[in-house]
């Protein structure tokens, strides 16, 4: 048996404590546990006592079947709780703890391993187990990340399927091949990851010009670069386009690119515009029918969304979609119309180009790609037909944690 | 006949409109427009690209999907008026404007007033017609902001279902009567707003007590205030609970909270722990599986999560789906469970309770309210049975939308 060690913690200013309260509770307040590494290579391990206690693991206090903590500590939390005697195993790898409200717990070394404090050790769990990071790209380098994945490994082997969705999450888009020219595709598809999400144009939807019987040269307009429905506030985050027919005409070439990339830029040469961009809140729209749904969605927010660490979240761009309300100052219009205009442009600079042949899916991430498509002349004999159905990230992030094997064994659980 | 009676009052409209109705309108700064809507009247200003880019030509806009079809990758935002004309002869006075690039744009009065810039307009119109403003609540007035509705009234009358959703968006919680107790409820009451929101656990759920369930809520165990699946980013907005059967036990009572009123009194009264709540990600998490699928989510998010205006969006809290991994640096954690402990005193000091009999259909936004439920005993004879589904806010507040507008067809 070897004694971990205590150590003192340079804390941040502790909470609004009474002085009294505080003096007699520093000490307690600002420990933590140190647990020492076997392998002389890493660093000891560091946990704060009220985690340890938050986290024991006795039936008590946790439920295996649920996977989850029981809630009774937390009726009446004792924060100034904390270790009066601490012991390691060094054999059974198992540290012991007596606390000062009288419980005992003890952690395996491999769970404690896990969730070590330590910077490089979140860190590896954030790009391991949450979401893996994501890589930028430019249109001029869109065959160096573009990767094919075929249609029937996809349904038949999980590797396949973990290589598409992490290829999904880092660059944004993955094209699929050889899938069948049926309507169940995308169904087939989603159900693979879990499953499809509805919008109020229910849960496929079909693009596709439709001439008339008679109409010799129907020209579908180009479809300028745009992520959908940026007016809900839960954006769908990964769409499916199956590629059932395709137009023989010069056109319906698809554009694609990386917004993320895209704001980079300018973040980086624009920043007053992209500044304007971010915190500008834009009014998106879609107004209509689908059979009998009526519906009016409306949804506020910048082009370029940031989360609290700067981080791009998402992009909202979509010239048919936004709304002639502008619920913003007057001064503000004039300087958003500016720097809109450089994203399209941009955009556009950065944009690839290719044409998807009957068979394939194209799927990319809506809260990030722009995309489009050229104008295609549509005649009886030439026709082009595509699937669409939307995939939420929660949910691939979900099969992707799943196939990766990151709650499998009982150490991370 | 009644499209004479309108010709009638038309003509009378017009023979009234002396000089001093009279739309006016001007160039300001070279670029942006201003127009007097009647000689007396307070100017509304409009900046020349945005009317530019609203040009509602059918070269600019597509009129059967509303949309605008403007060629944007040629579009020069230096754009400027060049000219300005104003039209009172129509029904409704016009605005007409010759742009530098030679194209010319009409718009309505009515148009320009709807999307005029002048703040309280627009406050009027987020508030009215965007989302409408919420009002928080401590437990105490629990009885004087809790609306009931008739089921039935609610299925078969466009206003009685307008006031529903609305009483839900503003105070977060209302209690429908007199459902009828078969398993359809939910998704009927689902389908008159829009549809259902799936997510892992399926589209409709079954609360009842399930020896060795994979959830926590399956259980007869007392549930603690909480919001339902924090590890998803996406979450569900407003959770629906049909009470078909209630335990004859003491206890299956519901519990309510407003957390954004436990938000104020944080950010009025600990501002410490109120921007700790707000500023430290946590990691919500929920594994296992259901129907043989496994799943593993999660969702780094704070408790109190603010927008730019630092306005509440959502709360996140759940004792048994916060996962045991907590990304954050050594010296926050201490501080962030003290801060959490006094949130999670104060919703339960503030917490209301109520008991749903059968045939209630407890809706509230889950994005908001904490909600738990105290311990029961089921017997074999009488066993508690409640049905859940989900609805997202997007399909709610566009509902409401189109029931104020006044019928679909618009």
């Amino acid at each position: 048996m070897f004694q971990a060690d205590r150590r003192e913690l340079a804390c941040l200013p502790s909470a609004k404590l009474e002085q009294d309260h505080q003096e007699q509770q520093k000490d307690l307040h600002r420990s933590i546990v140190v647990v020492p590494e076997t392998d002389p290579e890493r660093q000891d391990l560091q946990f704060p006592d009220i985690w340890l206690r938050d986290n024991c693991r006795c039936p008590e206090c946790y439920l295996p079947q649920t996977l989850s903590r029981l809630p009774q500590l937390w009726n009446n939390l004792d924060t100034s709780v904390h270790v009066l005697r601490q012991s390691v195993d060094l054999q059974q790898q198992v540290l012991y703890i007596d606390w000062s409200d009288g419980h005992a717990s003890q952690y395996p070394y491999d769970w404690l391993r896990e969730r070590d404090f330590s910077a490089a050790n979140r860190k590896r769990y954030l790009r391991e187990s949450y979401r893996p990071e994501q890589q930028l790209w430019s249109g001029q380098d869109f065959e160096a990340i573009r990767r094919t994945f075929y249609f029937q490994e996809l349904v038949t082997s999980d590797l396949a399927l973990r290589q598409w969705l992490h290829h999904l999450a880092v660059y944004g888009v993955a094209l699929v091949r050889e899938a069948p020219l049926e309507m169940d595709v995308l169904r087939r598809l989603a159900n693979r990851v879990g499953f499809m999400r509805r919008t109020t144009y229910g849960e496929e939807f079909s693009v596709r010009a439709q001439p008339g019987a008679s109409n010799y040269a129907y020209l579908a307009a180009p479809l300028p670069l745009h992520t959908d429905m940026p007016y809900f506030e839960y954006l769908p985050g990964v769409t499916m386009l199956h590629t059932l027919e395709q137009s023989a005409s010069p056109g319906g070439v698809n554009l694609l690119a990386d917004a993320f990339y895209v704001a980079k830029i300018m973040r980086d040469r624009y920043p007053e515009q992209f500044r304007v961009l971010c915190q500008t809140p834009v009014d998106w729209a879609d107004k209509g029918h689908d059979g009998d749904l009526h519906f009016h969605n409306i949804w506020r927010a910048p082009v370029i969304n940031l989360d609290s660490e700067g981080r791009f979240v998402r992009i909202n761009h979509s010239i048919p979609q936004r709304d002639s309300h502008f619920s913003v100052p007057l001064e503000q219009v004039r300087p958003w119309y500016e720097a809109m205009a450089t994203f399209v442009r941009l955009a556009h600079e950065h944009s690839c180009r290719f044409k998807t042949t009957p068979g394939d899916v194209l799927t990319f991430d809506n809260l990030r790609l722009v995309h489009g498509r050229t104008g295609y002349d549509d005649t009886d004999q030439n026709v082009r037909h595509i699937l669409g159905a939307f995939i939420d990230w929660d949910i691939v992030y979900s099969r992707l944690r799943v196939l990766q094997g990151v709650g499998t064994s009982p150490d991370t659980a | 006949m009644w499209a004479q009676r309108l010709g009638r009052a038309l003509a009378t409209r017009s023979a009234s409109s002396s000089l001093h109705r009279r739309i006016s309108a001007r160039i300001v700064d070279n670029t942006n427009i201003e127009v007097r809507p009647e000689q007396d009247s307070q100017p509304l200003t409009f900046p020349g690209v945005w009317l530019r880019d609203n040009c509602l030509c059918p070269e600019c806009f597509h009129g059967s999907s509303r949309s605008r079809k403007l060629d944007w990758d040629n579009f020069d935002t230096g754009v400027k008026p060049v000219s300005l004309r104003t039209e009172d002869q129509k029904p409704d006075k016009e605005l007409v404007v010759q742009w530098s690039d030679s194209h010319e744009s009409r718009f309505s009065l009515q148009w320009l007033r709807e999307r005029s810039f002048e703040e309280k307009r627009q406050q009027s119109y987020l508030a009215d017609f965007y989302r409408p403003l919420t009002k928080h609540w401590s437990g105490a007035e629990f009885p004087t902001i809790a609306r009931h509705f008739s089921y039935e009234e609610v299925m078969q009358q466009d206003a009685v279902l307008l006031e529903w959703l609305q009483s839900l968006a503003v105070h977060g919680v209302a209690l429908l009567r007199g459902a009828p107790l078969d398993e359809g409820v939910v998704r009927r009451l689902a389908e008159r707003v829009g549809f259902i929101r799936r997510t892992t656990y399926g589209e409709e759920f079954v609360v009842q007590a399930k020896p060795g369930a994979q959830n926590f809520a399956y259980l007869s165990l007392p549930l603690p205030l909480h919001t339902d699946l924090p590890y998803y980013e996406y979450k569900p907005s407003v959770n629906i609970l049909h009470c078909v059967v209630q335990t004859e036990s003491v206890g299956g009572s519901n519990l309510l909270v407003d957390a954004f009123h436990i938000a104020d009194i944080l950010r009025r009264d600990y501002p410490e722990d109120f921007e700790r709540l707000s500023r430290v990600l946590v990691d919500w998490n929920d594994i296992g599986s259901e129907d043989g699928r496994e799943f593993h989510n999660i969702w780094r998010a704070p408790v109190i999560c603010l927008d730019a205006q630092g306005r509440y969006t959502r709360v996140n809290h759940s004792v048994p789906q916060r996962d045991s991994h907590f990304n954050v640096p050594l010296a926050e954690v201490q501080p962030w469970y003290e801060s959490y402990a006094r949130f999670v005193r104060l919703a339960r000091a503030d917490a209301h309770a109520f008991k749903t009999q059968p045939g209630d259909v407890l809706t509230f936004n889950n994005i908001r309210l904490l909600h738990g439920r105290t311990g029961y005993d089921d017997t074999e004879r009488n066993s508690r049975y409640i049905v859940g589904a989900y609805l997202d806010w997007d399909i709610i507040y566009s509902r409401l939308r189109v029931l104020k507008k006044g019928g679909g067809s618009q």
